[in-house]
Parts: structure tokens; sequence; C-alpha cells
């Protein structure tokens, strides 16, 4: 990981990039006021696995079309059409895991071709905030913000859970 | 959701900057008060005053901050708040209970102080779950009446428990901290006027009572320039000498151990004079919908890690001893059971400060830079006033929340900093481990009634009988 | 009495070996009554917060039931991490991450054949047995689930009622008291009335008023979406019973989890996590009674000892020889060889090790055996598993692991002939079944399909992804079904002649499989929660063999076939039958208070002594009868 902080604005167009690939909020990936850093920790871990050079094209491409829908930036970064997803596409795949599970999984050119093999789980932190639960509507099994008697009732809309849905879409 | 708290907090944060509070102090300040006050016209600063801030003041932001200066910037503010009720309710109070506008804090050294006049929560809940009042006499234990005065204090706890000892909401094994003579430290917990009514007026001071409410706890939110809001206060005491009077708030109270089963051993009381070890203050308001959570500890409570790796020790600490050497005494060790209050203990509670801080460095330079504020300002006032050696470890606050109301999603609020704790209170989770370690919203988060109900981050109703 | 040293005043009244359920049950009645007691724990001592172990699992790869306790899989990939070797361990036990792998990695010695088939005696052998346990200060049972069942009548009645297995030696009115005690010892939540449809169907009963500590937890949506689906489902008899139908409801769990603030512990806030551990104790677990056991004064533990030896001399226990280990500043494992003596001693290691230092005993020629049944009978609560996806959202992942059950099939004259069942509604979604969300996120980023969800091979990003997850993850559910396994005697566990651990103590060998009679339970299992799932209009995932969790665990062991059919078993995590309790010492190794036919200073306590194991998952029942022991114990000491 970085020892050096990393600059603001560099961060911002990591956390940025992150929303648009992960379909989440940018808010909430990068709040306002930010103490745990997710973004900040997420882009030095990345980094180290896959060189600050690898990156910075990845941002370079983003910020190419980074006026373009969400939707597009991902489906663009990703390659979401294209059967044979370039390295780049891939290093997008693993920071999209990344941000949904906590853990770093090496994109697939990295372990000969074949996807999800994990690396480790990147700190306590990660985990716990976790998008993937988010998007079931839950939380990080471990760790409720909720209270008792809660799993008797229906959860929040998918969007109050950050989810960057149109109109509060979702079940 | 997020977006309106941004716009919340960006407002209160570039607003023009409200005047101060109106108090006796400025209207009619004493002498010695009028050179000390420090307010400086462009942004919230600590003051000595009497008055309980009700929320936080928040200066402009610096323009174009990063994320850490944005943090720096607004926790400051807090530290501000903190130091600023710090200083207010150790005011020495008037025959209201407010804090008297003619004195100042420590211009005799010591003095009795408003927030020892709030409501212990053993008077609030009381046996039979009968209706509290809010001035009343305490109940004393037989074993008490030999030593008694009127208007002594009787300190009971011996852990953060409803009942003696073990563990309460901390998750697992937590102990009593034992001093360097071999002697429990006592806690307290008092609840300010405003708390107070809304226990009684919704009937929560008994199971029964809980049992019928039907609404949302919601405890009432302090307003900057207006209503105080609930504020709870929890003291840690251990017991000094008279030597030691000079260095620490004390106070000369009757310190009770009720009868226990198990561990076996029989109420026992006495008189002791106490020294404040620790200070923990939880102030609901507009900006804490979470709840404000200041914590302050007797300089002298115990060295960092840095401090022990570094060497550079005090001579003397209340929770350590510097010529033990690790292998000897190792650091942050729970006291082997059974506890026993009642007597004199041969194990001696080694403490060291962990750094929770680490991503979080904002916390510990902000707290840094207040205390020192904050000393010089007490130490103004008469270089032997006590409460110079009071420093702030942090406050946490919400860093995403609405005005006196929780986001939906984010029912925490996403503190700041993300780990706190008080070396008198949360002794033995000073950690970095999320739903583990010290973090004062989230455990309070897991508070409830007598009945699984939420309370609203207090765990005081809890006591009900 | 004499305990062969020479002088006849032994060191304590009692010394007890593990620091788990029973031990701590028994250390703290025993405490209460000013007896000094000394407990050995093989493992390390309890911590004094829960940080470690909370870290532990935040950062294990796979969070298994092991995975907050010490000596840990590796942190970092491929697959799970590394796993230690149990022959350089000082108090290895049984992982889920080992099962189905050589020595080098298992402690449990046993075969890995893949997919045996049923022998001439209709019966599979080798297979592996797949249940695991801890050696720690606590215990198994920091892992519970806290599900706080009683067993029903039928179940201590097998033989007299069924012609099968053994009756229990003790009746259904004593348990109902001694399982009393043990739910306000543990805070156990659940409403006699809600039980009260149990009361018809498999003969559940209650002391009349009886009331529990606390108020239920409260159900789960998935909990009531089945509840709603099956209302007026019945499954029909077999054989000759044909034409007799069982209802299906759902029926609240009591559990071993607060309601209220109880115990000054807090209430549960669904963390979903209660196995392996839950963060804010508001699930009951050993260390809470050991707590108590401490506070009475009487009871020392001495952590990091494992005992190796009891010595019998004339008939009784006079001695315990543990090895005393530890670490030295490079981290080299040492140990000393000690000894401690007591009046009376309690075997409470749990059901494996209990059997394997029974063997040990006595150079190797093993003690209170004369049964021949130590180490025999070895019996878990084979598990099926089978999930499904709803036709609408059940909002898994929330809430405590198991809140309700479908308790209703537990009992009947099928078991006469086929194992019952008890149908535990999971509110982890496919958490278990498939290691979700894990699998299908990275699926569905990546363009895999081990989840079976992503058949066409998408990958997806943006919005999409985070919809399409929520589609699938939101009507993810599954059952876990507890089958009753037969006592069988070979099925045991015998000393392995060539691994030992890290202290050169042999480790136990097992041999396991499964009778006619379990499998055809198991059939009806799998019918029934088909049954189930096309009732609620659910489609089915349930996968016979192929498990992609923990990734890189080829299929194998666990594999059966019966009938024709495909089945894969899990271990319930529920250890039991290898020192069964019975009246003929003949054929059983401990009496019903778990003293030891042969050694009458010897208890031997732990779910290892029930001679059945009926559909209940046993903690409740073993701190039961840890109740009994401790009244047996007093009485002993002349108290």
């Amino acid at each position: 990981m970085t020892t050096t902080p990393v600059p603001d604005n560099i961060l911002a167009d990591f956390a940025n990039m992150s929303a648009a690939l992960t379909g989440f909020q940018s808010s909430v990936l990068r709040p306002f006021l930010d103490p745990v850093n997710l973004s900040g920790l997420y882009y030095g871990f990345a980094v180290s696995q896959v060189s600050q050079q690898a990156m910075d094209a990845l941002l370079n491409a983003y910020r190419a079309i980074a006026t373009q829908p969400a939707q597009t930036i991902a489906d663009t970064l990703l390659e979401t059409a294209s059967p044979t997803p370039s390295n780049q596409a891939q290093i997008a795949q693993s920071i999209v895991a990344m941000w949904y599970l906590g853990s770093w999984y090496k994109p697939a050119y990295q372990n000969a071709g074949t996807p999800g093999a994990v690396v480790q789980v990147v700190s306590s932190e990660a985990y716990t905030n976790g998008l993937v639960w988010k998007a079931a509507q839950a939380h990080p099994m471990g760790y409720s913000p909720f209270t008792f008697g809660y799993w008797s009732q229906p959860p929040a809309s998918l969007a109050t859970f950050g989810v960057n849905v149109p109109d509060g879409g979702g079940q | 959701m997020r977006k309106l708290a941004t716009i919340t907090l960006l407002a209160l944060a570039f607003a023009c900057r409200k005047e101060l509070p109106k108090t006796a102090a400025t209207e009619t300040p004493a002498p010695a008060q009028e050179a000390k006050l420090t307010a400086a016209p462009s942004g919230p600063a600590i003051v000595l005053s009497s008055a309980i801030p009700g929320d936080a003041q928040f200066g402009a932001l610096p323009p174009n901050a990063t994320n850490e200066e944005k943090l720096l910037a607004i926790q400051g503010d807090f530290d501000i708040f903190s130091w600023n009720s710090f200083i207010a309710l150790n005011w020495p109070p008037g025959p209201d209970g407010n804090g008297d506008p003619t004195k100042t804090i420590g211009q005799d050294g010591d003095n009795d102080t408003v927030w020892e006049h709030y409501r212990d929560v053993a008077d609030v809940f009381l046996p039979g779950g009968k209706p509290p009042v809010w001035k009343g006499s305490t109940p004393v234990p037989p074993e008490c009446t030999a030593d008694y005065a009127p208007g002594m204090r009787i300190l009971s706890q011996v852990g953060k428990t409803p009942t003696v000892l073990t563990e309460f909401s901390q998750p697992f094994n937590t102990g009593p901290l034992i001093d360097q003579n071999g002697v429990y430290t006592r806690y307290e917990i008092l609840v300010n006027k405003p708390m107070f009514d809304y226990i009684l007026s919704n009937s929560l001071y008994s199971k029964a009572g809980q049992k019928v409410f039907s609404g949302t706890v919601k405890f009432p939110c302090g307003v900057l320039g207006g209503a105080e809001g609930a504020i709870m206060v929890k003291s840690a005491w251990k017991i000094i000498d008279s030597s030691e009077m000079s260095r620490f708030h004390s106070e000369e109270v009757l310190v009770y151990s009720p009868a226990s089963d198990n561990p076996p051993y029989p109420a026992k009381c006495g008189k002791q004079t106490m020294g404040l070890v620790g200070l923990h203050i939880g102030h609901k308001t507009n900006s804490g919908a979470q709840w404000l959570w200041s914590t302050f500890e007797h300089v002298d409570n115990v060295p960092t890690e840095d401090d022990v790796k570094g060497g550079t020790l005090k001579a003397s600490y209340n929770y350590y001893n510097p010529k033990c050497s690790a292998a000897d005494c190792p650091p942050n060790q729970v006291p082997p059971r059974p506890w026993d209050p009642t007597k004199v203990s041969s194990f001696h509670s080694q403490i060291v400060r962990i750094n929770t801080f680490k991503g979080n460095e904002f916390a510990p330079t902000s707290a840094a830079e207040r205390n020192a504020d904050a000393v010089k300002l007490l130490a103004g006032v008469n270089p032997d006033s006590v409460w110079q050696n009071y420093e702030l470890i942090s406050t946490m606050w919400p860093t995403n929340t609405g005005t006196c109301q929780a986001i939906a999603g984010d029912p925490l609020g996403t503190p700041a900093p993300t780990f706190l704790a008080n070396t008198t209170a949360e002794t033995y989770i000073q950690g970095m481990v999320p739903n583990v370690s010290s973090n004062c919203i989230e455990c309070h988060n897991n508070a409830t009634m007598t009945t699984p109900v939420a309370s609203d981050f207090t765990y005081v109703l809890q006591r009900a009988q | 009495m004499s305990n062969g040293n020479g002088s006849t005043t032994a060191q304590y009244d009692v010394v007890i070996i593990g620091a788990g359920v029973s031990g701590n049950l028994i250390a703290k009645q025993l405490g209460l009554a000013g007896k000094k007691v000394l407990i050995l724990e093989a493992g390390p001592t309890v911590p004094d917060s829960r940080e470690q172990y909370m870290e532990n699992f935040y950062l294990a790869l796979a969070k298994t039931p092991e995975s907050p306790y010490p000596s840990l899989a590796g942190r970092t990939g491929p697959g799970v991490g590394s796993l230690p070797d149990p022959a350089a361990l000082p108090a290895p036990r049984a992982t889920v991450l080992a099962i189905g792998r050589p020595p080098q990695q298992s402690h449990l010695i046993q075969s890995q054949t893949a997919g045996a088939p049923v022998n001439a005696k209709g019966e599979v052998r080798q297979l592996q047995f797949s249940s695991t346990y801890e050696r720690i200060g606590g215990g198994t049972a920091w892992h519970w689930l806290g599900t706080s069942l009683r067993l029903v009548p039928h179940d201590l009645t097998m033989q007299s009622t069924y012609g099968v297995f053994q009756d229990w030696p003790i009746s259904y009115d004593e348990m109902e008291t001694l399982w009393g005690l043990a739910e306000s010892e543990i805070g156990v939540a659940a409403s006699v009335a809600q039980q009260e449809p149990l009361q018809a169907a498999i003969g559940l009963r209650y002391p009349p008023g009886y009331q529990y500590p606390m108020n239920p937890i409260p159900s789960s949506v998935v909990d009531q979406t089945i509840s709603s689906a099956v209302s007026g489902m019945s499954v029909p008899g077999e054989g000759s019973e044909g034409g007799k139908e069982y209802s299906v409801f759902v029926t609240s769990t009591p559990a071993g989890r607060n309601s209220e603030p109880y115990q000054n512990r807090r209430v549960c806030a669904g963390n979903t996590n209660c196995i392996p551990i839950c963060p804010i104790q508001a699930k009951w677990d050993p260390t809470v009674t050991l707590g108590s056991a401490l506070d009475t004064g009487n009871v020392t533990v001495s952590y990091q000892s494992v005992a190796v030896n009891i010595a019998v001399e004339g008939g009784n226990a006079t001695r315990v020889d543990y090895l005393q280990w530890s670490r030295d500043a490079n981290g080299d494992l040492t140990s000393k060889p000690m000894s401690v003596t007591g009046t009376i001693y309690v075997l409470a290691a749990h059901a494996i090790e209990n059997a394997k230092l029974l063997l040990l005993s006595n150079n190797q020629q093993g003690i209170a055996n004369s049964s021949d049944q130590v180490g025999r009978n070895l019996m878990d609560h084979v598990l099926y598993l089978a999930w499904a996806l709803a036709d609408q959202p059940v909002w898994g992942y929330r809430g405590p692991l198991a809140t309700s059950g479908i308790e209703s099939l537990r009992d009947g004259e099928f078991r006469s002939n086929r194992a019952a069942f008890r149908m535990e509604i999971g509110n982890e979604g496919w958490n278990f079944s498939t290691g979700d969300p894990y699998t299908t996120t990275m699926d569905f980023i990546t363009g895999t399909n081990n989840s079976q969800l992503n058949p066409q091979g998408q990958r997806l990003g943006g919005v999409k992804l985070a919809e399409q997850l929520n589609s699938f993850l939101t009507r993810q559910f599954r059952f876990g079904l507890l089958l009753e396994q037969s006592p069988q005697a070979e099925n045991r566990v015998t000393l392995d002649p060539t691994y030992t651990d890290g202290l050169n103590i042999p480790r136990p060998h097992i041999e396991y499989g499964l009778d006619e009679y379990t499998m055809e339970g198991f059939r009806v299992a799998a019918d029934t929660c088909s049954a189930v799932f096309k009732q609620m209009g659910a489609t089915e995932f349930t996968q016979p063999t192929v498990h992609p969790y923990p990734p890189g665990r080829n299929p194998g062991p666990g594999d059966f076939s019966y009938q024709g059919k495909e089945y894969h078993m899990y271990g319930a995590g529920h250890i039991m039958g290898t020192h069964r309790m019975g009246t003929d010492s003949a054929c059983s190794v401990v009496d019903a208070s778990q003293r030891s036919h042969d050694v009458p200073n010897l208890w031997i306590v732990g779910s290892g002594s029930f001679p059945t194991v009926a559909t209940a998952n046993p903690t409740l029942t073993i701190m039961a009868l840890a109740f009994k022991s401790a009244q047996s114990i007093l009485a002993a000491l002349g108290s």
C-alpha cells in the first residue's frame, strides 16, 4: 500500500470511477467527510497489485468518458459485451470485486487466464464496508448496524442502501 | 439521504458565525474572567464560560480542503465543543444548580461542579419502579449510615454495570480497573434535567412503564444557543490521599459495595477521598443524532504505547507502574476473577493507551491542539487549578447524519474518529476491530430498554426495575 | 482415598478435563458448593476481549466455524489459505477446512475415498466424518448456533417405542427439570405457547406453567414466507404408514440468544454470525458460565494443559498426567510433564477427545472400557442441505442465522424404519450452500457460473450488476435438515497407529459410514425439501455433489449414492455417542449421571454420552445432563 498520501483529486477520480463501475452512489464510496477512507485504501492496494502504470491507464480511460452515463462507463471499462476482456478490463473487474466483497481477487491475466483467485481480505474495514451486503439490502455477516427485531420486517429500499438506481428500483 | 446531510453540514460550516451565546458571564464578567476570554471573532474557540453549549459551532472550512483538512477542521470544532462542555459542566454551581456566574472554574484550585448535581441513575431507576424526583435524598444503605453526612454522594459502581461487577454492554470479559494500591476504580452515571424529564414524562423509569411505551425513544436534541438537550455523564474515580488532592478534582464520598452472592462477599461502606480520573460526556444534539461523545482523562492515568517503547515515562501513573517490566506486568490484562471490590487486590492494573487513531490522525492532532489551548486557559485562572490536569482524548461525532435524526441507510452515521476509548472506561477493548473495539456510537447503538426496544444510544434505561 | 503417590490428600476435590459446556457448568455448580476445582484446558486461555477472534474472522478467506479461533489457516490465497500441519500443533482439532484432506492438514485420520458405494449390508462405509470441534478456553460451543430445542418423549425411548437402538436411562420428566435449569443458565428465548402445536405433532411437552427466561426471538421474513406457503401442507407417510399424513408447519426455535438484556449481555442485533462467533455476546457461550465459575473463588483453570493419561489404580482414578505446553521466544513448542490429583475426575473434552484419552490411558490399554463401547457408536446429525430461489424476495442475510424450523416431522411410526429429521430454516441465504454472496458476485463480475445462477456466463457492471445481485441474493434461502444417525459399533474413534500431534500424542482415527436407516431418512429428507420448495413456488438449486465452497475442495468424501441418487452429507457439528450412557454396563460406558460404570470416581460427560441422538441440537441437553452430573458428584463428595 502507498505510504505517501495520494492526492485528493486522484482519489476522487478513483472513487467516481468505482461508483460507476459498482453502480453505487459516489457519496457512498467517498462521502463528503470520509474518516474510513476506503478509496485511499483500495487505490493503494490495487496499485500494489497491478502497478501504478496500469492504474494510471485505467483512470485515464475513465477520465476520457467520465461525462457519459454511469452504466455506459461501467460497460465500457469492464468490456461487458466482450467474450475476451482486456487486461485493463480485468483490473476493473478486480476493483469491482474489491468494493463489493472487501477482498482482492487476481485479474485473470495474473493467474494464467483463470479469474477469481483470491489474494486476501484487504482489511477488517474492507470486509465490514463491502457493498454486496448493501446490494442484498442486508449487512455484512458479523457486522449489523441494526437493532433487535429488524429482521422481522422487509428492509429499506435498494436506493436507501446506496445503489444508484434511477427511481428507487430493486425490490 | 447523504446529499441532504452534506448540505446541512456545509450550511453549518459556511454559515455566518453566530454570536457567542449570551450568558451571565459575558454580561457581567468577573474581573479575572474578562481578561481570559479568547474567543476570536472569526471562529469557534474554547472559552471560560458557564454556558453549556447546546451543540457544536462550526467555523469555515478551508477553501478546496482535502478530506484530511475537512476532517481536521470539523474535528476541531467538535473538540472545542467538548472543552466548552467540560468547562461549563465543571463550573461551580449556584443554588439553582446552573453554573454560578459570579465564579470561575478553578479559581480556588478545585470546586464543586454542575454535573455532580445531575441525577445519579441509581436515583432515577428506583426499586419497585417508583417515580423519581429531580431533587431528593438518596437512600443510604445501612452499612453507610455510620459515616454518612447529609449531601454526601455514594459511589457504588465498579463497572459500567447496573449491578456490581462484570460485563455490561462490553462484548466480553471486561473487568474492573484496579489502581496501583490494589483498590477498585469506581464509577457514576448521571443524567441532566432534560434527560431526566424525558425519562419521567414517558414513564421510562420503570419496567412496567417501558413495557407499555409504544413510541420511539428519542431524547431531546441540544441546539446551538438554545435548548440544552439530553446529557449523560459517566465519571471514573480512584481513591487518593491528601497529598494528591492538588492534582485532582476530588470529593469526599461514601464508597459502597453492595453484598454479592457470586463472588460472595458482604456489603461494605466507607468514607473516602476520591479523585476524578475519567469523564465521559454523552450529549444529544442537532448535529449529533447519534449523540456526541466527549471523553476526558486525568493526564497522569497511563502512558501511551510510544511512551513505553521510547522509555519516556513519568515517575508515576494512576494505572501504570513504570518500574515493572512488560514480562512481569504484561499490559492491559483483565484482573483475574473473582473480582471483590471490598478487598485490596494483589493485582494492579497495568494499563497502556493503545493508539486507535491510525488512519485518523486528525483526531489526536486536533485534541493535542485543543488541550494546549484549554490548559493555558484553565491554568490562567489559577496556576493551582486542578482542571488543567485533564485532557480530551477525542470527541466522536457522526459525519453523515441529519438534524436530530439519523439518515436512513446509515444508522450509525459513519462516526469519526472510527474508534475511541477512554482507558478508565473501555480499558480492555482499546483497538481497531470493527464491532468489538471501543466505538462509542457502535456499541451504544445496541442499547435497549429492559424490553428489546432501542433506547436511543443510552444504556441507562436498562436499569429500570 | 489414596492417589497412589503415598499421600492421601488429593490436591483438588475435582479435576475437570476440558473448559467447555459441560466442564464449565460442572465447575460452577461445584464451586458454588464450596468445592475446590481445577479445570485442565488443552488450548489457550479465554482472551480478555473477542477483538482478536473477530479480526481473525474478518480476515479469514473461508469463514468456517473455526475461522475466528487460533491455529488459523493462512490469510492469503490461493484458495482458503495454507493449513497448519496438526503434527506440529499441541492441541490440534478437527476443522471444516481439513475435511477431505490428508493427515498433513487434518487432525482426524480418516479415509478420503470419494463417493463410496453401498456395500452388501446396504451400508456406506469410508464416509468422511464431517463435524468439527475446538480446543480452547470455552470450547466448541463458542460457535454453537444457539438452537436450544428440547428432545421429545419418544427420543428417549427408541427401543421401547420403535424397537430400534437404545432407550436413554433417564426419564422425560427428569429431563424436563434439567432442561429448565439449562435454559436458565444459558438464557433461552422462547414461549411455551408458540411450541404448543408440536405437542400434538411430536409429543413435545413442558411442566405445567413453565415459562422460558425470555420472550421468543422474532421470526424472519424468510420464516414468515415459508410459514404461509406451507399452511395446510402435509407429507404422506410411507410404506406401512401409507394413508397417514404428517402436518408441515413452521415453529419459532427456542434459542440461547438474548431477546432482552440478560446476564449483563446485550440484546441480539441480528449480526447473522452466530456461527462462527457473536460479536456482541448476545448469544450465550460457555465463557459466560466459566466467569461465574471463577467468581466462586473455588475454581482454577490451567490452560495449555493437555491431559495424556488418567491413572487408574485399584479400580479408581488416582491422577491425571498432563503436558503443560508453551512456546519459547522463537515460537518453538516446549512442554513439561505434570500431574494433579483429585478425589473425583471429570472428563469433559468433547466426544472425540474424551474417547481418545480413555483409549490412550494406562499405556494405551484403555480405561473405563469393559463394555468395549468407548469410541464406538460415533454419531453426528447427518446434515442434508437444500437450497432454492424463492419466487419473491425473502431477504436473507439478516437476523440470527436461524430463527425457526419445521419441527413437526421429528417423530412418527416411521422411526421404526428410517431416521427422523428436523428442518432448520436458514436466514443466511446461500452462504452455507454455495459460499454466497461471494460466489454469485464473482460469477457476475468474471463470467463464471459456480453458483448456477449465471448459465449464460454474463459479465455485468454498474447498476445492472447491483440489481442482478439484488434479485438473486434477496431470494436465496436454504434448509438444513438434521437427521438422526443410527448408533453403529463400527463407526468409531480409535488411536491412529501412525499419526501424532505436536506433543507426540496419537491422533484420532475415524471410521465412519451410514446405514440404511439413516440413508432412507436422508432420501425422504431430500424429497420433503423438494416438496416444500414446490409448494412455495421456489426453484430448487440443491447440488448433490459439486460444492464450490470452500473453493478448491474436490467433491468426494461426504458424497454417497443411495437407490440410484447422488447425495452429499455435511456434519452438523454435533459429535455424539462415543461413551454412551445406559443401565447395562456390558454395553454402555456411563450411567444416567454420566458416571463411569467401571471407574466410580470418574465422570465422562458431554454429547459422547448420548446413546441415541434424535434430531434436536445437542447443547441444551449436554448442559442439562451436566447439571445432573454435578448433583451426583456433589452427592459422591458427601455434601
